[in-house]
């Protein structure tokens, strides 16, 4: 078994090493592009079975970001509802045998990290403006500006850890178990691992979400303040 | 621990292909979809509650007219009523004025029928009494009547006015002297009498006429003198006639 802190490249294009996680990126990619496509070529008005799982599942990422933020969830429909697709079928692909799930490695958790990391600062421009993401940062006084600096990377970072360090150690876990134990012994570990990929998956595109949200949010012109009613005697 | 960041750098691409595509093929279709059976589900809730409230308009109008129609036919059958008791009274009231027309038509006929029963009654009575009369005066006839009715001829032509008796002398084709039976013997007294109240020759010519039952008349072709008992009945009839 090879550490799964180091990544180990299949070929080259060129400069570019093209490690399993790449590939095995690509074929989730294909799946899921070419899945979509067959899946919503005829959608109708009156759904099916097909169609009506589609809409539970946008509609639940629906739910989830406009629970989370209190607003239109459409422009961040896209990029949540892929992360959350995405981490979950590679943590899921760990259940085919001889794939390693690209969110074991280093590399492809850091790379969602960095788009959640970037996705903060698009957003927030768009919503608020420059001026606005920059005075987010000094929320609730300019006090905290070197703090939450410090918080928007450090708050990426964890979820590039927790991801990587859940669906690594549930990939090494059972790597050692059934090389200890034989096939069958991983099963029961191999269960608790999709659930464990279910909720990683959740976890993560929550965590995006809120960091998203809280940044616009602190981004916003504060709110004029209430009208008093003043009582004439 | 290394981290590739070649491979970093590509992942991160990669995933930033498959969210533009999976916006492009899933996440958008998929919101559209629903998002236009929302707007569809909106119209045909919208439709129905236009329906809904046009059928509640329809229904209340509906009741209104109904309501209007009961009213109208109350209307109706009252003024029906009316018009057919003011029909009622004005043909009661003619076939009163008819019938009460009828009766008093009865009963002027019937009093018409009545008077002119009276009327044939008493002629009948008067014809019988007469004809009783002139069969009881028939079997008088004897020749104190004739000399009676000889006494009554002559006072009358003594009565008679100078010119009428000029006249009956003057007669072209004579008088006739008509009685009830052949005078027989007594036909020269009755000449001389009648000549002697005539005071001139009168040319006579004697005619038996059983109708008089009784009595002498004069006739010429322009007097009549009588003087009979068919006279005075038939004066008696025309005073009865006049006085019925």
């Amino acid at each position: 078994m090879n550490s799964p802190l180091e990544s180990v490249a299949v070929f080259h294009l060129g400069p570019v090493p093209v490690t399993q996680a790449i590939l095995t990126t690509w074929v989730i990619m294909v799946v899921l592009i070419a899945g979509s496509f067959l899946l919503t070529r005829r959608l109708s008005l009156i759904p099916g079975k097909r169609q009506a799982a589609l809409e539970l599942l946008v509609s639940g990422i629906d739910t989830q970001i406009h629970e989370t933020t209190g607003v239109a969830p459409a422009p961040y429909r896209s990029f949540i509802g892929t992360l959350f697709l995405f981490i979950l079928v590679a943590n899921w692909s760990s259940l085919l045998p001889g794939v390693e799930p690209p969110t074991a490695t280093l590399e492809t958790d850091a790379a969602l990290a960095l788009l959640v990391f970037l996705s903060v600062i698009w957003f927030a421009v768009r919503r608020t403006g420059i001026r606005g993401y920059l005075k987010s940062f000094a929320a609730p006084n300019v006090l905290m500006i070197p703090l939450n600096m410090l918080e928007s990377i450090t708050r990426v970072f964890s979820m590039f850890v927790r991801l990587f360090g859940n669906v690594m150690s549930g990939v090494f876990v059972i790597g050692i178990v059934a090389s200890l134990a034989g096939l069958l012994v991983p099963i029961p570990l191999m269960a608790l691992d999709l659930l464990t990929g279910l909720v990683q998956a959740y976890i993560f595109a929550v965590l995006a979400m809120v960091f998203i949200s809280a940044t616009v949010e602190d981004g916003q012109p504060a709110p004029p303040p209430p009208p008093t009613v003043r009582k004439d005697s | 621990m290394t981290i590739d960041f070649w491979g970093l750098g590509l992942q991160a691409v990669n995933v930033l292909i498959l969210i533009w595509l999976l916006s492009r093929v899933l996440w958008r279709p998929v919101a559209a979809a629903i998002a236009q059976r929302q707007a569809t589900a909106r119209e045909v809730t919208e439709a129905a509650a236009a329906m809904q409230a046009k059928a509640d308009a329809a229904l209340v109008e509906v009741t209104q007219a109904r309501a209007g129609i009961a009213a109208e036919q109350t209307a109706a059958l009252e003024a029906a009523r009316t018009e057919a008791e003011a029909a009622a009274k004005l043909t009661l009231d003619a076939a009163h004025a008819k019938a009460d027309a009828l009766l008093a038509a009865a009963k002027t006929s019937i009093a018409h029928s009545m008077a002119e029963a009276e009327k044939r009654n008493a002629a009948k009575a008067s014809d019988l009494s007469l004809t009783i009369a002139a069969t009881l005066l028939a079997r008088l006839d004897g020749p104190t009547v004739q000399s009676a009715f000889l006494a009554q001829l002559t006072e009358a032509i003594t009565k008679l006015p100078p010119a009428d008796r000029a006249a009956l002398l003057a007669a072209p084709d004579g008088i006739e002297v008509v009685t009830a039976t052949d005078p027989g013997s007594d036909r020269t007294a009755i000449e001389q009498a009648i000549r002697t109240a005539l005071e001139g020759p009168a040319t006579l010519r004697f005619v038996t006429d059983p109708d008089l039952i009784a009595g002498l008349e004069l006739r010429s072709a322009h007097f009549v003198l009588r003087n009979s008992w068919q006279a005075d009945l038939t004066q008696v009839r025309k005073a009865i006639k006049d006085a019925a």
